[in-house]
């Protein structure tokens, strides 16, 4: 009966808070370095002035080029609805919902990359392979992941993992629930294209895996795709803070108790987000037929998670 | 505390299989260090749990031996040891790393059914801390034959030592005390010696890739 209103609540975090996440991480790399670092309200005054300027277009470039920044920008939102912030909303959510949000970012990738290709720029078709390839090796730690997350709480719904999450969290309840968190953390630095797997400043051509892919963007489709990248960063931190360390306030009435969730909400994004700045700051970024190395580590880990499942699941 | 100890049996594995995907000395000793940290927090949980409950100190004292010895003093001879070879940079190990991760896995799984098909009567969270420790074992096993520095051979013999004492400790609470500190110095002694022979290994050679001892032929 309150699903538009949590459907609402549940766009504007996506819409609202994203940005102020990417600021924060930016703001803590600037600190680490001795530096005062953009200001936090840097990334909603870039996209408003990407959204009021020209788009320039390649000759060469077909319907793909123009219906990818939409595509993306949609999928990452939609996805990002498949997970509640807080344990109240429902917005909305059938069985395996899990799986249908991994592969509607994964056609948002798939866009991204053919909108890459489409340009007939090097760095596209440069970016667009080596995202294929990254993509393709973390995708089986991710689906282990999550559907280890669902076996144990019984369904591959969110709803049901969360509400499981209510008795008590994972890493109390199963310990092994460890070396799912840090497969999916691992999961989380090669997706939203942090240091270990791309470096997400560079501009040099050794180096860049996603921002290649966005190169030839300009104007309202540049805004669209970093739109989509900060939606989809707060989408996998959300899957940590909420999957992991669920605290519900105990409040009688709905609607204080909505409102102390959201804030207990944000202070676990923002404690993630510089956990993932700290990550950033002390390693360096792997040799690029390296990455196959950390894949390999998330998968097993997550695989081992699956394995004890197994042997002592409750 | 059940929950406590079963994080940091998973964190041991963890630490094994962080062990076998690095590619650099200093960051083996650094992980072994991590690991060793781990166990003794594992073994002061369980002796401040038997203070508590029988009134004897002997795991706790075991606890603080292992922190100074296996914590500080080995990963220290260790660093000393590699500060004075020579390190030249080239390909260490035989087989290459996601491999070596897979065969890591196929190595816990090898483990699970191995304890699995055991007739006794195991709970079923003693069978879960024995996969646990046994599969560190192996992983120090097979990172001892996967590597060719020295260095790193010792390294894996130190973790094999260390899922054994895990092995002992989580499912009986250790094994005699005497039996314990007598294995610990005898590791220490191991260590040392160990240490030197590397050092001379480098003198002769030039290199501890143990690879060129194959040079020793006629």
């Amino acid at each position: 009966m309150n699903t538009p209103l949590y459907i609402l609540i549940q766009l504007a975090a996506a819409l609202l808070l994203a940005p102020l996440v990417n600021g924060v991480i930016k703001k803590v790399k600037a600190f680490s370095q001795k530096r005062q670092g953009p200001p936090l309200q840097q990334m909603y005054l870039d996209l408003y002035k990407l959204l009021q300027k020209d788009t320039v277009v390649s000759e060469t470039a077909s319907w793909v080029y123009h219906f990818a920044p939409y595509l993306n920008f949609v999928t990452a939102l939609l996805a990002f609805l498949f997970f509640p912030v807080t344990f109240f909303q429902q917005t909305i959510s059938f069985g395996g919902d899990i799986i249908l949000a991994v592969y509607l970012l994964g056609l948002g990738r798939f866009f991204m990359a053919l909108g890459g290709l489409d340009t007939g720029s090097t760095f596209g078709g440069m970016g667009a392979s080596r995202e294929m390839m990254i993509s393709a090796l973390i995708e089986p730690a991710l689906l282990v992941s999550l559907l280890t997350l669902g076996l144990m709480s019984g369904s591959t719904s969110v709803e049901s993992i969360m509400s499981v999450n209510l008795q008590g969290s994972p890493l109390s309840t199963n310990p092994f629930a460890l070396l799912i968190l840090i497969a999916l953390f691992i999961i989380l630095l090669a997706e939203t294209a942090r240091i270990p797997v791309d470096d997400p400043s560079t501009h040099l051509e050794l180096t860049m895996v996603h921002e290649a892919m966005l190169l030839e963007y300009s104007g309202r489709h540049l805004a669209l795709m970093e739109y989509a990248a900060v939606i989809k960063q707060l989408l996998f931190i959300t899957i940590l803070a909420n999957f992991f360390f669920p605290l519900e306030p105990a409040l009688a009435s709905p609607l204080p108790a909505l409102l102390l969730g959201l804030i207990v909400y944000v202070l676990k994004v923002l404690i993630i987000a510089v956990l993932v700045a700290v990550t950033e700051i002390s390693t360096v970024k792997l040799r690029f037929f390296s990455i196959p190395n950390l894949a390999a580590i998330s998968f097993v880990l997550s695989f081992l998670g699956f394995m004890q499942f197994f042997i002592i699941g409750r | 505390m059940e929950s406590f100890l079963e994080l940091l049996s998973i964190s041991l594995l963890i630490a094994a299989f962080g062990l076998t995907a690095t590619k650099r000395i200093r960051s083996y000793i650094s992980v072994f260090q991590l690991q060793s940290l781990l166990l003794a927090a594992a073994t002061m949980a369980i002796g401040i749990y038997n203070l508590q409950a029988e009134g004897v100190m002997d795991i706790l004292f075991l606890a603080v031996v292992i922190f100074i010895l296996k914590g500080l003093v080995i990963p220290r001879l260790l660093r000393n040891t590699y500060t004075k070879v020579e390190y030249t940079v080239e390909k260490d190990f035989f087989i290459n790393i996601p491999s070596a991760i897979m065969i890591s896995a196929a190595l816990v799984i090898l483990t699970y059914f191995t304890i699995h098909s055991l007739n006794g009567s195991l709970s079923a969270q003693t069978k879960f801390y024995l996969v646990n420790a046994l599969s560190v074992v192996l992983i120090g096993l097979f990172f001892m034959i996967s590597r060719k520095k020295a260095i790193g051979q010792i390294v894996g013999f130190l973790v094999l030592e260390n899922g054994l004492f895990a092995t002992a400790l989580f499912s009986a609470n250790g094994m005699p005390v005497i039996v314990d500190l007598g294995i610990l110095v005898d590791l220490l002694t191991a260590v040392m010696i160990m240490g030197m022979l590397v050092f001379r290994i480098n003198e002769t050679f030039d290199s501890i890739n143990v690879d060129r001892l194959k040079n020793l032929r006629g």
